[in-house]
């Protein structure tokens, strides 16, 4: 007994546990309270996130060469197809362009300044991604200095990608919406049918096949296959609008009442340079 | 007495194995995380291993301690894993390694020891704050084997620089 106690090397690896539990434990408690992370925390972050730049500034160069040379191979097939495209964008462009003035002059006649669009957009890059399988997250170059909210909606140029979980001064982190994390804020998405809007949230990802779970549907609207789904802006941190993707397949819950939506989402989550923090300005 | 340089290059290399296991992971972000399998990357692991075979490091689990809770801080936001891990994986490499003689064969086989208990330890702890539900069944399958396949190959190329490396600078 004496002898167990006496232990010092026991008695150093018990005190490390606990305190590694502890510091676990509260860390995943206040993970989404507005306050975190706090000032020393923020300060070794961005300490690294300073290194961090310096030492992937090189990868990323010889990275990107290989990526343009991937480019360069497919090309033409590429040109082949976007010049299919080319034609009727531009009368899109030109439609709604006339569409955005009417909505401004609109808007100004209501008195109405700010709405569930409008949103300001921090461009960013990203430096690192989380090294693990079971956090879907990357590090971006832009931080408090620059006006990143926490829970802000992050975008990439295809659609929806993430929101942000930490703020320091000169970098943060984003959670990608491929998270399987229990406590992760969920989006408030809307689908766009033939009659009418459909409200609901994002519940979970199947990584198997690469799909949102769309759930907790509030109406029997019919659904198909190929509609467009967006972000509703209900909830308060992402703006209204932003393409999350489309409907793959709509199915009954388990117990026959609401919905389960099947959404593929458009944003491509592991190739990622440049991402946008959507922050809403009401 | 003369200081060797392993004093200011063992932080040094730490430390940019920590950040580059991050840029490697976002580069390849397309071949390294799949919807069939996953791979982390623990090139800072291979430091920490190497070192307690070819290198005499002062200190080494204070740094063992400040890598891991800067990787805790800065990838993940969860304090406390990393903090835990990398320690204990430094300890257990020191007590295995006082019952053989390094060679290629005998580092390979307790490093890879190391990633399997490291990756194995890590994803309970994961279950545990429930970041993750993924079966036992399918960790192995999924992210286990791939990550030893690649840790692995990384050990096989970059054994021989870095014992060079590592014994030059303890002289």
């Amino acid at each position: 007994m004496q002898r167990f106690f006496f232990n010092k090397r026991l008695i150093i690896v018990l005190i490390t546990l606990i305190i590694g539990f502890v510091l676990v434990a509260f860390s995943v408690t206040v993970r989404n309270n507005k306050s975190t992370p706090p000032i020393i925390q923020q300060f070794g972050n961005d300490a690294a996130g300073l290194v961090d730049r310096v030492v992937s500034y090189p990868i990323s160069a010889v990275g990107n060469v290989g990526g343009a040379v991937e480019d360069l191979l497919n090309t033409y097939q590429e040109n082949q197809k976007l010049k299919k495209q080319v034609d009727s964008l531009a009368s899109e462009k030109v439609s709604n362009q006339t569409i955005r003035k009417e909505n401004a002059a609109l808007k100004k006649q209501l008195k109405l300044n700010k709405s569930l669009t409008n949103y300001t957009a921090v461009t960013s890059y990203v430096i690192a991604r989380t090294p693990s399988s079971w956090q879907n997250q990357i590090i971006i170059s832009k931080g408090s200095l620059a006006g990143v909210k926490k829970n802000a909606a992050v975008l990439s140029d295809k659609g929806l990608v993430g929101r942000v979980t930490e703020v320091n001064k000169t970098n943060s982190k984003v959670e990608l919406i491929s998270t399987t994390n229990d406590d992760a804020d969920r989006f408030a998405t809307t689908i766009i049918t033939d009659d009418g809007s459909v409200n609901g949230l994002i519940t979970s990802y199947n990584a198997d096949t690469n799909r949102l779970i769309m759930g907790q549907i509030d109406s029997q609207k019919t659904m198909k296959k190929g509609d467009k789904v967006i972000t509703s802006g209900m909830g308060g941190n992402s703006p209204q609008g932003i393409y999350v993707g489309t409907v793959m397949k709509v199915e009954k819950d388990d117990y026959g009442l609401a919905s389960k939506v099947e959404i593929k989402p458009a944003a491509d989550l592991t190739n990622l340079n440049i991402v946008t923090v959507a922050k809403r300005t009401d | 007495m003369r200081v060797s340089k392993i004093r200011y290059y063992y932080p040094l290399g730490l430390f940019i194995a920590l950040f580059l296991d991050g840029t490697l992971s976002n580069i390849f972000a397309g071949n390294f995380f799949t919807a069939n399998l996953s791979i982390e990357s623990r090139l800072f692991l291979l430091w920490v291993v190497m070192s307690v075979f070819f290198a005499k490091v002062e200190h080494p689990f204070f740094w063992a301690i400040a890598v891991g809770l800067t990787f805790d801080l800065f990838f993940t936001g969860i304090i406390g894993p990393f903090f835990m891990l990398v320690p204990l994986i430094l300890y257990l490499t020191r007590v295995m390694y006082s019952f053989f003689t390094p060679s290629f064969i005998v580092v390979l086989l307790i490093y890879l020891i190391d990633i399997a208990l490291f990756t194995l330890l890590f994803y309970w702890i994961n279950v545990l704050i429930g970041f993750t539900s993924v079966s036992l069944a399918s960790f192995i399958s999924g992210t286990l084997g791939p990550t030893l396949a690649f840790n692995l190959a990384v050990f096989v190329i970059l054994y021989l620089p870095i014992k060079g490396l590592m014994e030059m600078s303890s002289r």
